[in-house]
């Protein structure tokens, strides 16, 4: 981890980087979004070329829930040309 | 004719085969050198010729996929190689950017710089189009937002530019491409690399003591559509409710014309 940390810090310069050091509990890696929400790796027993990997998630993803798609298409504008009904002639 | 070009050929593949001196083959090699020379002096002889045309059929069939095999193990060895340097470097990184740009067109996008202090995300346009990615479509307008698969060569924040568009459409005007539109481009960001949510793959088999429990994420990637171009677009101007019962006109003329 040590050796990966310089790299990711300097790949991610928008990024606040904070080590610490926790006694009595599991090393984990916390991920704190602009939605107020707080995403936690457990990285107990990781090499570190995983816990750079998941840290490279963490930096990928938005901060919104991991719950299933509704939509793979998200839009505002539905239609552009006016929605068909059963009245519409071409 | 054809049946004298085949032959030909299949003589000429039992002359190279007698030339390697292959041992597995020689009986059937053997075989071959007695039964198309009847073939040729009987040539008038149509059921004389489907008898021994089966055999060399198949003889040649096997032949000519190991001399042809040979031939391409000689000639293309080096694109062997070079395929099985592909194969591993589909886990490791594409050090030469020609082959991330291969594979960027396979996947119909094309990377363009990093963004930042660009005023790339404009108000809501009435323009769509259709735009293929890997073998999904999308009917896609400005400011939308879009679930791919896994994007490899781009991270977050990058600029793509969707070159596969087959429909363009705006109020007034609709461009059909077959398939695809050469001239037309969507522009998008990658907003985010996500995993999708744990799907869990259950099986059983009653009665049979057979259970299994897999879980599975899928790898997304978010894309917000920023423009599109090849299409000219109605100007509306900044004013709200006049000009939305204007615009709403000309789409009610369209559809009913």
């Amino acid at each position: 981890m040590e050796s990966e940390l310089p790299t990711f810090k300097e790949k991610n310069p928008q990024l606040e980087v904070v080590t610490e050091l926790i006694r009595g509990q599991h090393p984990h890696l916390k991920g704190f979004y602009k939605n107020k929400n707080e995403r936690v790796v457990c990285v107990k027993n990781m090499t570190p070329e995983d816990i750079l990997l998941y840290a490279t998630r963490l930096r990928n993803a938005l901060g919104r829930k991991v719950v299933k798609l509704r939509t793979r298409h998200v839009t505002k504008h539905p239609s552009v040309q006016g929605t068909w009904t059963t009245d519409v002639k071409f | 004719m054809a049946h004298r070009r085949c032959l030909h050929s299949a003589l000429l593949h039992a002359t190279a085969l007698i030339s390697l001196k292959k041992s597995p083959s020689l009986s059937i090699v053997k075989a071959l050198t007695s039964k198309p020379n009847p073939g040729i002096t009987t040539s008038n002889l149509e059921p004389s010729w489907f008898i021994p045309w089966s055999y060399i059929r198949h003889f040649s069939s096997r032949k000519s996929d190991d001399s042809e095999n040979e031939a391409e193990m000689e000639e293309s060895s080096d694109g062997e190689g070079e395929s099985d340097e592909m194969a591993s470097d589909m886990v490791r990184d594409y050090s030469p950017e020609e082959k991330e740009a291969e594979a960027a067109a396979i996947g119909y996008k094309v990377v363009g710089p990093l963004q930042r202090s660009d005023r790339v995300f404009k108000d809501y346009e009435p323009v769509f189009a259709v735009v293929q990615i890997g073998s999904h479509q999308f009917k896609v307008s400005n400011g939308d937002s879009i679930f791919t698969e896994r994007l490899k060569f781009c991270e977050v924040n990058d600029k793509l530019i969707l070159n596969k568009v087959l429909l363009l459409g705006s109020p007034t005007q609709t461009i059909i491409g077959r398939p695809i539109l050469p001239d037309a481009a969507v522009h998008a960001v990658v907003e985010e690399h996500a995993l999708d949510a744990k799907v869990i793959i259950f099986k059983k088999k009653r009665r049979k003591n057979y259970r299994r429990t897999k879980g599975h994420r899928q790898e997304l990637t978010k894309l917000r559509i920023t423009a599109i171009q090849g299409i000219e677009k109605p100007e509306i101007k900044t004013d709200g409710k006049p000009l939305k019962a204007a615009v709403k006109k000309p789409e009610k003329i369209a559809a009913t014309a």
